[in-house]
This record gives structure tokens, C-alpha cells and sequence, in this order.
């Protein structure tokens, strides 16, 4: 057959030697393999061959179970960690500077009027002693429109089952057993709640308790004006705070002046003009090159605290960050307060996290496969964890209550909320603030960024000026905003501020891959090395066997198939000839040879196991042994 | 001619199962046997290569590669506890610490008073004699009167002294006694040593009750450290003899602490406060401190979801010789760790926003073979006297209290009380303090051991703060705010609240991420393994194969001849004196094949070939038939035979 007649000669161009029974080809595996276990199998006598051979499977399997573990390590993708600290040439962080206040009192005050009536009133009323009796008089020049969008009220908890609630205004009471409140109010009971209802009607209402008035006021005071301020148009709202010549009063960078035009003005809803100092967004960022308080940024600021708005924030002071170029400045979160009348010095370590990003840790570089628009996007600014969940919450509140909050950027084609065109919002805010299932959303979609990078502050204070100072400096600062001799400063509003590196101004973790595709290879390497003393070329080697042993089957099915043939037609035919190629091929080829036709004379003269040969190196003094033990087993 | 049928089945089963075996009858043989025939790179070439020199070197390559092995392997078994650190970052909902907040001062002035009467008029008097210090001038005299005619307990146990450094002799400020000091001095502040100048230096002795003569005197470098110190110890005394639940009354509720309390954007209460009495700084009151089974967490960073307090501090009700500054404690822990408030605490202004930011950080180390850490505390012989979970602080504290009450039988105040102990006080231990100080001293000093024995927690959580103060309230809310407050305390208080009784107090959260430091095993079994295999094979391509075999032969093969030798030597020397010399015709290396006594039955047919004589027509070949040929290809080298006929007949 054509087919059988060219594999056959095939394989004998393949592989001139190996052998055309599986047998043969074992053997000479074993012998020629550089893999150290089978030589052994095949060397040895018959008792150590046995323990040669298990020890070669056990070996093997050690070899395999050993990969196994070492690419499940490679796959879990770890890291290593090295740490670097000391000092260098670095840029200089970026500084915001915002006053904890966000509007000058004096502009804003035709707006919030009327708030400050009723929150007058209305603590007027909540601290006389018996609360109820008065007269409704006061109330008469009041905007209680105003009022009733989110009312205070009083709650009376004396009765735990049954909480009697009075609104401060109105003399009706909303519960029965007026006069049972009227009992307790020697007690003092009393707490103070916002009201919130949703807009669609009255009965949908919740009250925000609140342990302490102080906090409930404040509470009620920044929805209210949250309200009124977010219908007042942005160029409006940073003409009524405070502009930077104003508040920067000095400017020192290293031995470099420099003034308020150096700042980069941005409008913080919670904190109104704010002033970045280094954002590099238009410019190139500084470096700073020597550590100390001389090569650092020192302000001088004025907070103006005569201004404040009273009822809208309790603490005084400025409110400063450290971040870093291009990113925005989440006051609220990294911000520190540096208090008036004060030196504040601050020491700066950038302590700096710089992490391997997909697959080694699910972190995002640039934040652009996260799955929340950043509204933060339009200040220019890079990706930051807290940007995307202040973005996630405002898609949310657009989403659910149908306006964006104030306190965050607007996606595009959505108003602020305020009272007049969305009646519910406060409920509504206040209903998904207090959320866990949103937030969790936010946290679940939110990815930290792969850099992070913080800024260790090391805080210290001292009185500034000092008395014996005061006057003149007072004087300067005054002449040099005003040019006026009066003194407009005073120690409430005046703030020195140092920024500078300390000595050691960098600590960088940054990781690197543990097992890379070379520590796998070679880790690889040396187990198959440790145990068999195998290579890659031993693993092509028994590939090369097992294409060999395919061979041999492919042309064992053939012949098989063949000799079943020839049976069928040695039934019709008994003494079929050899054919022609038969009896070529055996002459050719002496190694295969067709057991079913008969053994060839000439094989009896060959060594009984051709397979097995003696060591390699004294291949030919073992011949005469071979056949010299059939002659003495003979005779 | 076969005799017999076992001989038969012999003979077929050496046909059958033809042996090729290291089994040399000499050890030289073996030897050689092995070079040629071993796997690891190196022996082959000690025995195949030709000329002294080059023998030489190939000896000297072999032993210097295995040298190399064994000096990496040895390395790299030293290094195999190494640990390598790992910092990774979670974003995610964390678990809000523990917040511990104390008023500094311990108790209410106003209710101590009945206890505490005595001790202060003693430390006025001790004022103004000797610093002439008098809070009125009718007072004066009336006290110094008091003075004469009552002798006073206080000074008597422990007297306060004037110094004079030089002289060695110190006053007795209250009688005006000179008196000569004996024994040691110890100077509580290390830079007083100075000379030239004649500021008088105060201190108080202690005594040993027991034996006068053993006398402690402690100096000061100024008064102010020396009232204190001499005030606070007559003041443990007093609390000592107080019983807990009384103490717990007279310090402050938690009521009168806390004015206003606001978690994560909700209103909390005293509720959400447990209260813990601290020894020296009275009631303290911990936020979220897990004991009713939830504990509360974050999943927003930033001042507005954090914990926001406002704290009554009551300053007009300060004990003034006590302590000196105004403010409270705080304290950030986990929840179940004890806050050593009087160690690690920060302190709040008042009037004064406080905000403190924090970054969480998680750290844990490997315990043993990588470090010298401790996991749970249990394998330290200390008993952790404290109700919390073991830290090195916790450990060195009760250490030292098992020490005080060993060595002076009685507790130490400042920290709790081990079982069957009480605290210590004069009317029953008249010489605790005299004890106590020598055994401070002994601790300070490492002296007593409680350094060697205590040990670092291998994991630890750790709050870094930022803190930044700003003015609170401002001067245009200050008016509405103090009025707010007023009514949120209450009726009780019938006055306004001054700005400088309140302290106003943020923890938050700085941000979300956790940094989780932990220490990991850089290597493994598996990464050591292979580690041995890379340098057992970069340097001779050996295996574990190789070692069987070099055991196989060094070891087993070997004996095995020398067991042979022995075995045949002791019996030609039996047969010799059986059969007499006449018999001994065959060498012993013949002997060797025959012989049934031979431990190992395999016929060495290997070798025995070795010893045939060479065919006289076939030259021995030294070159080796390439890999792909087996014996029938044979004819395909004898072209090249000639070649190394050369190399191989000399």
C-alpha cells in the first residue's frame, strides 16, 4: 500500500535510529535522554531498575506538582515593595488658601436678611424660659413663607412614646396632651429638629433630630442658604467673597517675591474664592531644591473674622491644603485650619504610594475605566478618588431628586437646587446623604488612583505677632493693602503661614512585580533541574519521542488494517505471494519488520534486544560479550 | 555442561534479564564507572581527558563548582527566613476607632474637697513658707498660725527639703531643721548639675520605714516639679483608700462632658459613649467602643462624616496643684486596645475648633522563625492584667505592677489591680513609696527585666493624625453660640458658658484609603527548591538524581566492595587453613564471580567485559557514537575509527 510505504519512509528519514516498536523507541529514550532519571532505568539491574523507575515517576510528579504551585504563584500576581526616603529636588506641592468663611457678611447681607430675621426670632423664642408664651407680635415682620419650607421644631421627648411637637411660629401644637407639655416644660426636654418634607405633600415628612440646638441651627441655616446662594449666578457669588489683594497680603517663595497674581483663583462651594498657589495648570510648577522654612512659601493672610457670617460657620480661621499640581483641592476632606493670630509652620513630606496597576492591583491610572462621569473634569483637574464619589453622589441626586446639589459641580443641562422650583430637594438630600445603599454604589464603583501621593504635615504654632511687633507690622500691611494710615488689621484676621520640606522630604513605596516571566522560568528551570536535572531541550525531546510513538501507531493502524485485508483475502487466496515492496522494505529496512508475515532469517542473527544497548561509551567491547553469553548458555 | 534444573533457570534468568551494574569489583573501577557514567558535567572529563595537566584541571574545576554549590546552597538556607514587605490600599467602608476622651482633670475640685481638705491647706502652707506665695494676706497669718500648732502628717512622712548641693545638707522647710543627708541623691532633672550656681534645689526624701538610715533624697531643679511630684504622691495615697464607685461619682458624668455629639452626618448622644475609669484622669468616655456588639463605620472621608463633638471643660472646677494645664484628652484607638490616654494622649485647647485628620495604616509582621513578635501575647510569662487585647505597653505595665506588688506588697495606683492585691496606701504600707521609687528607678534602668521579657504585638493598627486648630467660636457667632449651648446644657446650669470652658473637637477621616503593611515569607519550599536546582545545575548540572547516585555509589557501592573484600579475604583465610595454601588456585578476583556469598546477585557482566581481552581485529573506540544510533548502525563509524585509535593506544 502507498500510504504505509511512505510513512514508513517517512519516519525512517525522521529519525534515523530510535526504532519502530514502541519498545525500541523506549529504550533508546531512556538511553539518550539527557534527563538523568531514565538512563538510570535502563542501566541498572533488575531490582534497581525498579526503584530507578518509581523514583523517575516520583520525580516527575514532584516535578509537575512543584510548576503547578509555582504558576499558581506567578498567576496571583504579587508585589514587592521598596522603600526610598531622603531628600531631592521636587516640585512644589500646590496650596490652596480659602477662608473658612465663603462670603464677606457685608455683601451677602441683603440676601440673607430675611434668614437671619426668622433664625433670630426663632432662637429668641426657643431660649426664654417657658417657650409658647409669648406674643405673636415678633412674627409679624418675618418671611414665614420662608420658614415653613423647612421649619424648626421643637420636639418634646419627655413622653418617649409620645412626642409632643411644637413649631416654633405657630402656637397650635401638632399632638394631643397639650397640657401634659405644658407640665414638662420645667423639665427641659426639649430638642430641636428640622422638619423636611418631600414636595409631595405634608404627610411625607421626616424630622432630623439633632442631640444639641447649636448643631440643628447650623444645620437648618446652610440648607436655607444653600437655597437662597445657589440661584445667585457664579460671577455674582466671587464678587461677594474674598478677593485675593484683599486676603494675601505677603508673598514669599524661596528669595523670590511674589503676590496675588501668582495665585490661580477658584470658586469652593464651601469656602467661596479660594487661591491655588502652584497649580501648574498654565505655568510650570516650582521646584524646590533646599529643605527649610528659608526655601519654602511664606504667606501672610488676612481673614477679615469682623466679616463672617454669623450663623453659617462657627470656627475661624483659614483653611489651607497641600495636593498636588492639576488636582483639585477637596478642602473638606485633606484641609487644615490655621488658626488668626497665629505662626503656623508646616513641614512637608511627600510620602508617595506608587503602585503597579491591572492585574497586580485594581487600581486606575487615569480614572478613565471608571464608570462614573467625573464632574470634576471641567476645572481641568486629574482623576482623584474623592472627585469621582462627589461626582457619583451629584449623578445620583440629579438622578433621583431632579436638580444638583450645591456643594458639587453641575453635570450639564441641571440646575442647582433651590426652594422655589424644587420644593422636596432638602427631604430628598437628606433622605440620599443618609443613604448606605448609595454610598456603597459610590465606594463599589469608585477605584483609587494607582499614585497616590500624600503630604505628612508636621504642624507648629506661635503666637504672631508678638506684642512688642504688633504695632509697626499691623501699620505696614494696612499702608501697603489700603494706602491709608489706618490700621484695618487686627489680630483676629492676620495668619502667618511657612510651608517648606523638611530634611528628609520624600518616602516612596513603589512596587515592583514579584514574579515576573523570568523568575517564573527560571524558577521553573530550577525545579525540573532540581529533581530530573531536565531542560527545555528534555521536554522537546520527549515531545519529539511522543510525535515518534504517533508514527509508529499511525503505521501499526495501517498495517493492521492491511493484515486485515490481506486475512480477507488470504481466504479467498491462501497463498498470496509477498509482494514486490514487501520484500524491498524488508531489505531496506531492517529494523521493522513485519511480524505477521514471519521472521526475516537474519534477525535471529541479530543481538536478542537490539533496544537495550550497553552504555555508550563502550559500545563495541560489549559485543563480543552479547554474543558470547548465548554460547556459553549453549554449551 | 548444565548439571542441574536450578543452574538451568539460573542461567535463563541471566540470559533474559542481562545486567549492566555499577557493581565493580574494585574500588578504582567503580570509580571510573561512575566518572564515565554519572550525570553531573565534571567527573567525565577527569577521566577522559588525556595529559597530567589537564587531568589536573578538570580536578580542580570539579571541586571548586561543587564548593560553589555548596557555599550558594548554604546561603541561600541562611536567607530562607527572610520576609518581604508588602503595602497594599483599599479603598473601602472602614471601621471608624474607638475615640477616648478625658477631661484632663480627674475630679470635680468642688466634690473632692472633703478628701483632699488636708492636703491642700498642707501645700499652701508649704507655699508660702517657702516661696512666700499667699493668696490673701489675712489668710497668711492665720495659716501660718495653724502651722505651729499643727504638726502635719504630710511633711512628716515625706519631708520637702532645701538642698544645698555642696554642703550636702538640706532644711526642712517647714521646722527650719538642718538635717545631714544620708544616702543616695537622685536628680529627677538631669541638668542640674551646675556649678556656681546658689539657686537652692528642693527635693523630699523617702525613707525605708524599716531602717531610717536607708534614705532616697529626690531633687528638683525647680519647686514647681517638686510640688507636683510631692503633691501627686500624697494624692495617690488618698485615692487609694477611695472606693471605685465613689470615684466614678465624683468625676465627671458624662452629661457634663459632652455638650453636643454628631457622627457621620447624624446626631448622637451620651448613649453612644461607654464610660471607663481611668486612675489618673477619672471618667473618660469612649465613643464607639464596640461594647454594645456594633461597631461603627465610615464610608465617606471628610470633616462633615467624621465624629464632631463639643466638650464642656469645666475650668473653674480644676484642682490647681494637680495639673496645671486646661483641656481635655483624646485618645484614638482600636476598639480593642487600651488607650493609655496618660501616655499617648493628645491634648485639645479650648476655645478652640480641634480637627484631626486621620489616615489609616494596618501593619503586621511575621511572627517566628522571621521575627521576634508576638501574636496573641499568650507566650509571654506576664500576666496581662489589663481586660484588653496584648500590647507592648500593656505588657510592660503589668510587669512592672507584679514587680511592685513582689517586691513592696502592694498595687501601684495608676494601674490596675492583680488578683489578690490592693492598692497601696500609708496607713498599710508605710514604706510603699520609698519601695516604688527604688523600683521605678530599677525599671527606668531595664533592671528588672520587663524589657527583655515583653515584646511587640506582631500586628498593630495605627491612626495617623493630622491636627490643625482653628478659632472657635468666631467673634460674631460667638454670642448666638454660647447662648445655643447654654440651653442644650440645661437648666442645672444657670449661667452663660464661657468660651474658654468649651473645646470643640473634629475626627474624621481623611480619606478612605487603608495602607495594610504586611511582612511576607520571601521565600517558600518550592522557590528554595528551585533555587538549589538553578545552582546545582549552572554549576555542574547535577540533580537530586546525581545525589541519589553519588549516595548509590560513595556510599552503598563502595561498602558494599570493601564488605566484599573483607568478606573474601576472611574466607580464603578460612579456606587457606582448612585446605591448606595448595587449594588457593583461583585470584580473588575471579573468586568474586562465582562467589554465593556476594550481597548482591547480579552478575557483573559489565565489568567482567571491561577485563576481556580486546579483540585483537577491533580497535577500541574512545570517541562516542553520537546519540541517534544504536549497535546495528555500527558500520556507519568505521571511517572514523582510525582517528581514535590514535588517541586510544598509547
Amino acid at each position: 500500500m502507498n500510504l504505509k510505504k511512505y510513512l514508513v519512509r517517512a519516519l525512517h528519514r525522521l529519525q534515523k535510529g530510535p526504532g519502530y516498536t514502541y519498545k525500541e523507541l523506549l529504550v533508546w529514550y531512556c538511553d539518550n535522554t539527557n534527563t538523568h532519571g531514565p538512563k538510570r532505568i535502563i542501566k541498572e539491574g533488575p531490582k534497581k531498575k525498579l526503584i530507578w523507575f518509581f523514583l523517575t515517576l516520583l520525580f516527575a510528579s514532584l516535578v509537575f506538582w512543584q510548576w503547578g504551585i509555582l504558576i499558581n504563584t506567578y498567576l496571583s500576581y504579587n508585589v514587592t515593595s521598596s522603600l526610598s526616603i531622603g531628600f531631592k529636588t521636587m516640585k512644589f506641592p500646590a496650596v490652596t488658601i480659602c477662608n473658612a468663611n465663603p462670603f464677606k457678611y457685608s455683601e451677602v447681607k441683603p440676601l440673607l436678611k430675611e434668614l437671619d430675621k426668622l433664625i433670630e426670632a426663632a432662637l429668641e423664642r426657643i431660649l426664654q424660659p417657658t417657650p409658647g408664651n409669648s406674643s405673636d407680635n415678633e412674627s409679624l415682620g418675618l418671611d414665614l413663607e420662608l420658614w415653613n419650607q423647612i421649619p424648626l421644631v421643637l420636639i418634646d421627648e419627655h413622653d418617649k412614646d409620645n412626642p409632643i411637637i411644637l413649631d416654633i411660629f405657630e402656637t397650635s401644637q401638632t399632638a394631643v396632651g397639650n397640657e401634659t407639655a405644658m407640665d414638662s416644660r420645667a423639665n427641659k426636654k426639649y430638642k430641636l429638629a428640622v422638619k423636611l418634607c418631600s414636595h409631595q405633600g405634608p404627610e411625607n415628612c421626616t424630622y432630623r433630630n439633632f442631640s444639641s440646638a447649636a448643631q440643628a441651627v447650623t444645620e437648618w441655616y446652610i440648607l436655607q442658604s444653600t437655597s437662597i446662594l445657589s440661584k445667585v449666578p457664579l460671577h455674582e457669588r466671587i464678587r461677594m467673597g474674598y478677593q485675593a489683594e484683599d486676603m494675601i497680603l505677603a508673598c514669599l517663595y524661596g528669595a523670590e517675591p511674589c503676590n496675588y497674581k501668582n495665585f490661580t483663583q477658584i470658586y469652593h462651594p464651601d469656602h467661596g474664592n479660594c487661591y491655588i498657589f502652584n497649580w501648574g495648570m498654565d505655568e510650570e510648577a516650582l521646584n524646590s531644591s533646599n529643605p527649610g522654612a528659608e526655601f519654602g512659601l511664606k504667606l501672610i493672610l488676612d481673614i477679615s473674622q469682623q466679616d463672617y457670617i454669623p450663623y453659617l460657620s462657627s470656627a475661624a480661621g483659614a483653611r489651607l491644603m497641600l495636593h498636588q499640581q492639576k488636582s483639585f483641592p477637596f478642602l473638606k476632606d485633606q484641609g487644615i485650619y490655621a488658626m488668626a493670630g497665629t505662626e503656623t509652620s508646616i513641614g512637608v513630606l511627600v510620602d508617595e504610594l506608587e503602585r503597579m496597576g491591572y492585574p497586580y492591583s485594581d487600581c486606575t491610572v487615569n480614572g478613565s475605566d471608571v464608570p462614573v462621569q467625573n464632574l470634576y473634569s471641567q476645572y481641568n483637574t486629574s482623576y482623584s478618588i474623592q472627585a469621582c464619589l462627589r461626582s457619583c453622589f451629584q449623578n445620583h441626586m440629579v438622578e433621583i431628586c431632579g436638580c444638583g446639589h450645591y456643594m458639587f459641580p453641575l453635570p450639564q443641562g441641571v440646575n442647582y437646587c433651590n426652594n422655589e422650583d424644587n420644593p422636596g430637594w432638602a427631604y430628598c438630600y437628606s433622605s440620599l446623604r443618609s443613604s448606605i445603599k448609595q454610598r456603597q454604589i459610590c465606594i463599589d464603583s469608585c477605584k483609587e488612583t494607582c499614585n497616590d501621593t500624600q503630604y505628612k504635615m508636621t504642624i507648629s504654632m506661635a503666637d504672631w505677632p508678638s506684642e512688642a511687633s504688633e504695632d509697626w507690622i499691623f501699620h505696614i500691611l494696612s499702608y501697603e493693602r489700603d494706602m491709608s494710615t489706618n490700621v484695618t488689621l487686627d489680630r483676629n484676621g492676620i495668619i502667618k503661614l511657612n510651608i517648606y520640606f523638611q530634611e528628609y522630604n520624600y518616602r516612596t513605596i513603589s512596587e515592583s512585580a514579584a514574579t515576573t516571566i523570568v523568575w517564573l522560568l527560571s524558577s521553573l528551570g530550577g525545579q525540573f533541574g532540581f529533581w530530573m536535572g531536565g531542560s527545555v531541550l528534555c521536554l522537546i525531546e520527549f515531545g519529539e519521542i511522543i510525535i515518534d510513538s504517533l508514527w509508529i501507531t499511525v503505521i501499526n493502524v495501517i498495517s493492521w488494517c492491511k493484515g486485515l485485508k490481506q486475512r480477507r483475502a488470504r481466504a479467498r487466496y491462501p497463498d498470496a505471494p509477498p509482494t514486490v515492496s514487501e520484500l524491498v522494505e524488508a531489505h531496506t529496512n531492517l529494523g521493522f519488520q513485519h511480524e505477521a508475515v514471519g521472521a526475516v532469517p537474519r534477525a535471529q542473527a541479530l543481538p536478542p534486544e537490539p533496544g537495550t544497548p550497553p552504555p555508550n561509551y563502550d559500545s563495541l567491547r560489549v559485543q563480543p560479550l552479547d554474543t558470547l553469553g548465548p554460547d556459553s548458555d549453549a554449551d | 555442561a548444565p548439571t542441574g534444573p536450578g543452574k538451568k533457570i539460573t542461567a535463563r534468568l541471566k540470559r533474559t534479564l542481562p545486567v549492566r551494574g555499577p557493581q565493580a569489583p574494585t574500588l578504582s573501577e567503580l570509580m571510573r564507572w561512575y566518572c564515565l557514567n554519572t550525570n553531573t558535567h565534571g567527573c567525565r572529563r577527569i577521566v577522559v581527558s588525556r595529559g597530567r595537566l589537564r587531568r589536573l584541571l578538570w580536578i580542580v574545576l570539579t571541586l571548586s563548582a561543587v564548593g560553589l554549590i555548596l557555599w550558594q546552597c548554604a546561603e541561600l538556607l541562611m536567607n530562607y527566613y527572610s520576609a518581604s514587605v508588602s503595602v497594599t490600599v483599599q479603598f473601602q467602608k472602614l471601621p471608624f476607632p474607638a475615640v477616648t476622651i478625658c477631661n484632663i482633670n480627674p475630679y470635680k475640685y468642688s466634690a473632692m474637697k472633703e478628701y483632699l481638705a488636708e492636703l491642700d491647706k498642707e501645700t499652701k502652707k508649704a507655699l508660702e513658707t517657702f516661696y512666700g506665695f499667699s493668696e490673701g494676706k489675712s489668710k497668711v497669718r492665720r495659716s501660718v498660725d495653724d502651722w505651729n500648732s499643727t504638726g502635719s502628717d504630710f511633711f512628716e512622712q515625706i519631708p520637702l527639703l532645701k538642698v544645698e548641693d555642696f554642703s550636702r545638707t538640706a532644711t526642712e522647710l517647714h521646722s527650719g531643721q538642718k538635717r545631714k543627708i544620708e544616702g543616695s541623691v537622685f536628680h529627677k532633672d538631669s541638668s542640674i548639675v551646675n556649678s556656681g550656681d546658689s539657686n537652692d534645689i528642693i527635693g523630699f526624701q523617702l525613707c525605708d520605714a524599716n531602717n531610717s538610715s536607708e534614705c532616697a533624697l529626690y531633687t528638683f531643679s525647680s519647686g514647681v516639679n517638686a510640688i507636683q511630684e510631692w503633691y501627686k504622691l500624697h494624692y495617690m495615697n488618698i485615692m487609694a483608700q477611695i472606693p471605685l464607685e465613689i470615684k466614678e461619682k465624683l468625676s465627671y458624668s458624662a452629661e457634663d462632658l459632652l455638650l453636643t455629639c454628631y457622627f457621620d452626618g447624624l446626631s448622637c448622644d451620651k448613649r453612644h459613649f461607654t464610660r471607663f475609669h481611668h486612675p489618673l484622669h477619672g471618667n473618660c468616655y469612649t465613643f464607639n467602643s464596640g461594647e454594645s456588639g456594633t461597631i461603627l463605620s465610615t464610608s465617606t472621608g471628610g470633616s462633615e462624616y467624621g465624629l464632631h463633638v463639643v466638650l464642656y471643660i469645666d475650668e473653674a472646677d480644676y484642682n490647681p496643684f494637680l495639673v496645671t494645664s486646661t483641656g481635655a484628652k483624646i485618645m484614638i484607638h482600636d476598639q480593642n486596645e487600651y488607650p493609655f490616654i496618660e501616655d499617648i494622649g493628645t491634648e485639645i485647647e479650648t476655645a478652640a475648633a480641634t480637627s484631626i485628620g486621620m489616615h489609616f495604616t494596618q501593619s503586621r509582621k511575621l511572627s517566628k522563625p522571621y521575627s521576634d513578635c508576638t501574636e496573641t501575647g499568650a507566650d509571654i510569662p506576664v500576666e496581662n492584667l489589663y481586660n484588653k487585647s496584648y500590647s507592648l505597653q500593656i505588657c510592660l505595665h503589668s510587669c512592672f505592677q507584679k514587680a511592685m506588688v513582689d517586691s513592696c506588697g502592694c498595687a501601684q495606683y495608676a494601674q490596675p489591680l492583680p488578683a489578690g492585691a490592693e492598692y497601696c496606701n500609708y496607713k498599710k504600707n508605710p514604706n510603699w513609696m520609698y519601695c516604688y521609687y527604688r523600683l521605678h528607678e530599677k525599671f527606668v534602668k531595664e533592671q528588672l527585666g520587663c524589657q527583655q521579657i515583653c515584646k511587640d504585638a506582631c500586628s498593630f493598627k495605627e491612626w495617623a493624625l493630622t491636627t490643625s486648630i482653628a478659632q472657635w467660636p468666631s467673634i460674631v457667632s460667638e454670642d448666638w453660640m454660647l447662648r445655643v449651648l447654654s440651653w442644650d446644657k440645661g437648666q442645672k446650669l444657670n449661667k452663660k458658658l464661657n468660651k474658654t470652658d468649651l473645646a470643640n473637637l473634629m475626627v474624621f477621616y481623611k480619606d478612605l484609603n487603608e495602607r495594610f503593611i504586611s511582612e511576607n515569607p520571601a521565600n517558600t519550599l518550592v522557590i528554595l527548591l528551585s533555587n538549589f536546582g538553578g545552582q546545582l545545575g549552572l554549576w555542574m548540572s547535577c540533580s537530586v538524581v546525581c545525589v541519589i547516585e553519588i549516595v548509590e555509589v560513595f556510599f552503598i557501592d563502595s561498602l558494599s566492595i570493601v564488605l566484599r573484600r573483607q568478606w573474601q579475604r576472611a574466607k580464603k583465610w578460612w579456606s587457606g587453613r582448612q585446605q591448606g595454601r595448595a587449594a588457593q588456585t583461583s585470584d580473588v578476583e575471579r573468586q568474586g564471580h562465582e562467589n554465593p556469598a556476594c550481597i548482591d546477585e547480579d552478575l557483573p557482566t559489565f565489568t567482567t567485559a571491561l577485563r576481556l581481552p580486546l579483540p585483537q581485529d577491533s580497535p577500541l573506540p574512545r570517541t562516542p557514537p553520537p546519540n541517534y544510533s544504536t549497535l546495528r548502525l555500527d558500520t556507519a563509524f568505521t571511517e572514523q575509527l582510525p582517528d581514535t585509535l590514535e588517541l586510544g593506544q598509547h
